[in-house]
């Protein structure tokens, strides 16, 4: 049996839900008030016969007085508070970082994860886990889950934006998304789980990851590490992911609050400033259940939902492990609008944009860019090595009314980039070389990072010895000669190309661990680890010049990081390139100048010239007697005049010249005549076919053994 | 076009080098880092600063063989795949069978030993699968579609020819036949192993300016300078390759195996284009040893070898620069 | 007629084409008259001096025998000089592949020699590719590399009936095809069969042979044994405490013989291509 928090604090949570006192209680029992305090504060605890009488009284039953596992429904029930609008009527309300992107779930898989990846549980050093499902639900699904969000009671809100829809992207947006609701009757759900994570935890108001999440978007904006936790710029991204701009959550939380840990739920959207009725809202919706500490127990907070709610609500968690889930309702994918469809009939496997749209190409596609945002950004996360588990793991699985249309896909990170986990893994089991002789080897440097003294104070703080993994690398590692760069949470924050490498360096995949990722025995790791976040902006896509940066440190600190650059793009370089001998003489133009590359050969210059008639289908046989007999087929330039041609059939040999054959027959067959076994073209045709076979006894060697080549040549032969 | 007489496979086999090492004098073995052969420039380069002295290099290989080779349907039998290291300048051919990573693999590997005495420059390795195909044994049944170079003194792994560049003082060099060419800024040796263009380091400046890696207008003069010596060079090594062409008995000239096969199958198809480059060999060899058309030919090979030396970019480039330094001075 | 030069170098060197070519006088070329050797040497590159093995004079005195035993029929000096002159010159293939050396030797060591052996019947003119041409063309090169290419290891016999016949080494010398050691052994083995003898035959053979290479892998369908290179190395350091012998055949370097099932393998496919090639030896055109 489940255990539920202690029966004081849920008794005194149960009479706020239900608007009463303790007096009040008391009398209906017909105690004194004295004994229910006893109760509230952990005194004493009331008599098993008793239960029922406070059951009654609460409104409930005597199951959920005994398991104190949720909530009564007593009070005010579960719903939507809107923000009112402000005072003096500005319409500014709405969440700007929300409405500043354009939907793109692979930005939604680069700031989820690493929300998920700071929020990893360290202790039972295992991985955090991140599952993302896609579902699309249709009809009675959709209906059903309508309610549970209560969508009467938002329809006018919504209603109330389409209405503004002209003025405002975000309008368009919402509207769009309320259409293709109604219109296609579908909704996308995106659920991004994470499981051995911190979860929500913390006060509905006060500091805290729950607070930073649900309540103040727009502070945590200002990357407030402190307080805020980690949740950054992440969230943001969850709601701009929504084409409704709401998202669901549910937490199991590592620390209990309220003395519970299991089901804290709540919703939360983001509108822009609309008039709805009587009343103006600025922004954001919370749905959850009313405050009754709130002014006329208006605001909304988190609730300790039922199993069934949280099933209705699509939030249901698959263990009892702590971390989040977060439901965005409407998910959509612009940036995929951009791909062209070519592109998507090549990479999708299964080749099923090649047939009719069965309507799955859109969370297929959303599928598809989700594995490969995952596959690019945490393959180093994901990669374990020796004694050392990874500190990710991903899965992505897409659903249709629960049924599933492309099957739980677990990311492994050595299929999409084989190099680059190849080096990492190394550096875990201690399988680097020193120097590159072989496919398969990981050579290791260690490069500088000098890192500045704080506060703007001249000279350095302490050198912090990054590790350099360079490996050759195949096609399927992408971009050749690239350099990622990590920290401590292994994701990549620099992708940048090796530049002045000479001619003919073999294609390589660079890893550079810097800060905690370098390992625990690398000098001021904490140090760089520190440095370089602070020289991360928002994005975390680089390190360069940040406002934290100059202030913490000075204007001039991202120098050392421009320096760390120079210094691996010289160990990459050691590493792949040979030294070129000195003392080479007459410049290197000129020797440039002088020589055949064997490459250019392959930029093809065409057989014939333009305007002449090419040959462009040979079918050939050997004959009864032993003949070559041929049908070749002729494409002929669209020109005025066009030249006789002469078809002349040689054998093909080992070296030397190769001999040439004697015709026995040579006929016309189409867009052509043939005269004197030379070839004219019937004027405007296009194409033309003609047949022969050879003089056997012009042969050298017997027709089995021969390779034969027929070649046209301008003229009438010789 | 071609046609095989039996049934093959259309894509080449892919042949790679997983490894390289000398073998020294003293016996041992150094293994050379993996930058000494190039996968774009197909090319590997055994002239390594620290040891000239090596006497064999062992260079690990791997093939991969087209979709279908080692299929259980394969119209084919005994299946062998072989790796042959050839060189024209000492006719030197060896063959090395390579081994099945494992039964039904498509990849197999294997090495080829280099004799530092059996090269003067560059071997070429190519893998062929053999199987006995319709009773008749010994088919090539698919093939590498270009060569690696073995480069035995080339220190960078660069493939391809390249022609030789030296800087002599021409009034004292102890070459006495260069003394004749004293007021030459440079000429062009072609009857060397691989062509040789002499600097005369007797005019002053010029091996300078040649070094030169500075920018501005004086670039664009050493751009200039380098097309026009390098017009010169391919028109001498052209009419060279071409003047020295081995006939068969009846009058066909054979492609010359050394670097004049390379410079003949390079530029011929700017000198007769339109047609194969054994067509064009021919046309060109009848118009040089015939009674007509030499002359008028001097204008196509004239072409082909601005072409190749990228006259017009560099004039193009020297042009507008003087057009901007023009402007420069009005302003 | 070209006599010995009044200067014949000490030793061997090294003279490029484009140093060669003042001494390539038409004089020369008519073989009126040679030059002396004087200026000729003062633009040669010089070897290096404690190599025993440029020492000129048992090449001269192996050529002056030549020249006297073939005095009535100069083409069968080939087969005789041909070995003795590779056992003699012990080259590495690598130096054998320097024209330069070989320019040398044909126009400051043994001009004479070239007059006497390529002078034209008819024309009365000598090839200037005898000089300083490509390896299957010049005098002395050519002679080396068909004792180098035809040798069955230590064994110079197959030399000798490959030289016998000059359609063969003409016509072998300037394909790849004998790089191959089995395919060089099979083709003096058809000869010696009897099955092609004339040029005409021997060209068709190689016609046939090359157009069915285009398919065939000889080197698959006939292997050979890898070479060992310390065994050339050994038999070159060798090469100052031996004089050629010049009745019976030198030894030359001790490479581990071709396979002998390779070498008849082929040599019976050879002789069936050619028995089944509906052009027998006719010239082919192209």
């Amino acid at each position: 049996m489940e255990t539920g928090e202690d029966f004081g604090p849920w008794l005194a949570r149960q009479l706020k839900l239900a608007g009463k006192n303790q007096a009040e209680l008391a009398d209906e029992l017909k105690l004194t008030r004295a004994a229910v305090s006893a109760w509230i504060t952990g005194r004493s605890v009331p008599r098993p016969t008793m239960m029922t009488e406070i059951a009654r009284a609460l409104g409930t039953d005597i199951g959920t007085v005994h398991t104190r596992t949720t909530d009564t429904q007593a009070g005010l029930p579960v719903t939507w508070y809107h923000r009112p609008g402000y005072q003096d009527g500005g319409r500014d309300g709405g969440n700007a970082a929300a409405f500043a992107f354009d939907a793109d779930v692979q930005v939604l898989a680069r700031e989820t994860c690493q929300n998920s990846l700071d929020e990893r549980l360290t202790d039972n050093g295992r991985p955090v886990r991140v599952r993302y499902t896609i579902h699309e639900i249709t009809g009675e699904t959709l209906d059903a889950f309508r309610q549970a969000i209560l969508w009467d009671e938002l329809q006018p809100h919504y209603e109330a934006v389409s209405e503004a829809a002209a003025h405002q992207k975000v309008g368009r947006v919402v509207h769009a998304g309320v259409r293709d609701m109604f219109e296609k009757g579908r909704l996308v759900l995106l659920r991004v789980d994470d499981y051995n994570a911190s979860g929500l935890v913390g006060d509905d108001y006060d500091n805290g990851k729950f607070a930073a999440v649900v309540r103040r978007q727009l502070e945590s904006l200002k990357s407030d590490r402190g307080a805020g936790g980690s949740f950054g710029l992440g969230k943001a991204t969850l709601w701009a992911t929504s084409a409704l701009g709401m998202v669901l959550i549910n937490s199991t939380l590592s620390v209990p609050h309220e003395g519970r840990t299991e089901r804290r739920v709540i919703g939360r959207l983001e509108l822009p400033w609309r008039s709805v009725g009587d009343g103006t809202y600025a922004g954001p919706a919370w749905l959850g259940r009313p405050d009754p500490d709130s002014p006329g127990a208006q605001v909304t907070r988190s609730w300790w939902a039922d199993e069934d709610i949280v099933e209705r609500l699509h939030l249901t968690r698959d263990s009892d492990e702590p971390g989040t889930s977060f439901l965005i309702v409407g998910a959509h994918d612009v940036a995929s609008l951009d791909e062209s469809n070519a592109d998507r009939v090549v990479d999708d496997e299964n080749g099923r944009d090649g047939q009719e749209d069965d309507g799955t190409r859109d969370i297929r596609s959303m599928h598809r860019r989700l594995v490969e945002a995952l596959e690019r950004d945490f393959w180093a996360a994901m990669t374990a090595g020796g004694s050392r588990l990874p500190l990710l793991e991903t899965s992505v699985r897409t659903l249709r009314n629960g049924q599933v249309v492309v099957e739980e896909q677990q990311i492994d990170p050595t299929e999409a980039q084989p190099a680059r986990t190849r080096a990492l893994r190394a550096f875990y089991e201690g399988t680097t070389v020193d120097r590159l002789t072989e496919p398969g080897q990981v050579a290791l440097r260690t490069v500088p990072l000098k890192l500045p003294l704080a506060g703007g104070r001249r000279g350095t703080h302490g050198t912090h010895q990054a590790v350099l993994l360079v490996t050759d690398a195949g096609d399927k590692d992408g971009v050749p000669k690239q350099v990622h760069s990590l920290r401590g949470n292994r994701m990549t924050i620099k992708r940048s190309t090796v530049a002045g490498l000479p001619l003919g360096v073999n294609s390589f995949q660079a890893v550079l661990l810097t800060g905690t990722a370098a390992g625990e025995a690398a000098p001021f790791a904490e140090e760089a680890e520190e440095f370089l976040r602070a020289a991360e902006p928002p994005e975390h896509d680089r390190w360069g010049q940040t406002e934290e940066l100059t202030l913490r440190w000075s204007h001039t600190a991202h120098h050392r990081i421009a320096r760390l650059t120079t210094e691996v793009n010289a160990a990459v370089k050691e590493l792949v390139a040979r030294p070129k001998r000195s003392g080479d003489e007459g410049g290197a133009k000129l020797r440039k100048a002088l020589t055949v590359s064997p490459t250019k050969k392959t930029t093809s210059r065409r057989a014939a010239g333009p305007g002449l008639p090419e040959l462009d289908g040979l079918d050939a046989s050997i004959g009864p007697a032993g003949e070559w007999r041929i049908t070749a087929e002729v494409k002929l330039p669209r020109v005025d005049e066009l030249p006789v041609m002469t078809p002349v059939v040689l054998l093909d040999v080992r070296s030397g010249a190769r001999p040439r054959l004697d015709w026995a027959e040579l006929v016309a067959e189409e867009g052509c005549e043939m005269e004197d076994g030379v070839l004219r073209f019937t004027p405007g045709a296009r194409r033309a076919v003609f047949g022969g076979a050879t003089d056997v006894t012009s042969h050298p060697v017997r027709t089995a053994l021969t390779r034969l080549v027929l070649e046209l040549r301008a003229g009438q032969g010789e | 076009m071609k046609f095989y007489p039996y049934k093959r496979l259309n894509r080449p086999i892919a042949l790679r080098v997983t490894s390289a090492s000398l073998k020294l004098p003293d016996n041992t073995r150094d293994l050379l880092d993996t930058s000494a052969w190039s996968v774009p420039q197909r090319t590997v380069a055994l002239g390594v600063a620290q040891h000239d002295d090596w006497t064999s290099a062992r260079i690990g290989l791997s093939a991969t063989l087209p979709p279908g080779a080692v299929a259980d349907d394969a119209p084919w039998t005994g299946l062998k795949v072989l790796v042959t290291l050839a060189d024209g300048e000492t006719n030197v051919r060896t063959s090395v069978e390579l081994r099945q990573d494992a039964p039904g693999s498509k990849e197999w590997s294997g090495f080829v030993e280099v004799n530092r005495d059996d090269h003067v420059g560059r071997a070429f390795l190519s893998a062929q699968a053999v199987a006995t195909v319709d009773d008749v044994a010994g088919r090539s049944v698919a093939e590498t579609d270009e060569d690696w170079t073995v480069d035995v003194t080339a220190d960078e792994p660069l493939g391809g020819l390249r022609l030789d560049v030296k800087q002599v003082g021409f009034a004292k060099s102890s070459r006495e036949w260069l003394h004749a060419y004293a007021d030459a800024p440079w000429i062009v040796d072609a009857s060397g192993r691989v062509p040789a263009v002499l600097v005369n380091t007797d005019v002053e400046g010029f091996a300078d300016l040649l070094d030169a890696e500075s920018g501005g207008m004086e670039n664009k003069v050493h751009e200039l300078l380098v097309t026009q010596m390098s017009t010169d060079v391919w028109t001498a090594v052209f009419h060279s390759a071409v003047g020295d062409l081995e006939t068969e008995s009846d009058g066909t000239p054979v492609f010359p195996t050394d670097w004049r096969g390379e410079v003949l199958r390079e530029m011929l198809p700017d000198v007769a284009p339109g047609v194969h480059v054994e067509e064009a060999l021919r046309r060109v060899h009848r118009r040089r040893t015939g009674d007509a058309g030499w002359v008028e030919l001097q204008t196509r090979i004239h072409y082909a070898a601005v072409r190749r030396a990228g006259v017009s970019r560099a004039l193009s480039q020297a042009l507008r620069a003087l057009q901007q330094s023009n402007r420069g001075d009005h302003a | 007629m070209i006599e010995k030069p009044y200067h014949v170098p000490l030793r061997l060197g090294l003279l490029s084409a484009a140093a060669a070519e003042p001494f390539l006088t038409e004089d020369l070329l008519k073989g009126v008259a040679g030059h002396a050797g004087v200026d000729l040497d003062k633009v040669v590159d010089r070897l290096p001096e404690d190599d025993p093995r440029w020492e000129v004079e048992p090449l001269r005195d192996l050529i002056e025998d030549a020249k006297h035993a073939f005095e009535d029929n100069r083409t069968q000096a080939d087969a005789w000089l041909a070995p003795r002159l590779h056992a003699a010159l012990r080259l590495t293939r690598r130096e054998a592949a320097d024209r330069r050396l070989w320019t040398h030797l044909a126009l400051a060591v043994a001009p004479d020699y070239v007059a006497w052996r390529h002078r034209s019947r008819t024309t009365s003119k000598i090839g200037p590719e005898r000089f300083r041409g490509a390896p299957d063309r010049q005098c002395f090169s050519r002679l080396w590399w068909a004792a180098e290419m035809f040798r069955d290891g230590a064994d110079y016999t197959p030399v000798v009936t490959a030289c016998g016949n000059q359609d063969l080494i003409h016509s072998a010398l300037r394909r790849e095809l004998i790089d191959h050691r089995p395919i060089a052994q099979a083709l003096v083995q058809v000869m010696e069969r009897g099955v092609a003898v004339t040029g005409r035959e021997i060209e068709g053979l190689m016609t046939a042979v090359s157009a069915a290479g285009a398919t065939l892998v000889y080197d698959a369908l006939a292997p050979d044994v890898p070479r060992d290179p310390g065994v050339v190395r050994t038999w070159i350091e060798e090469a100052a405490h031996v004089s050629v012998p010049r009745r019976v055949l030198p030894d030359g370097p001790d490479e581990e013989p071709v396979p002998k099932k390779s070498v008849s393998d082929l040599t019976d496919f050879f002789a069936d291509l050619f028995e089944t090639a509906p052009v027998r030896g006719r010239a082919v055109k192209e």
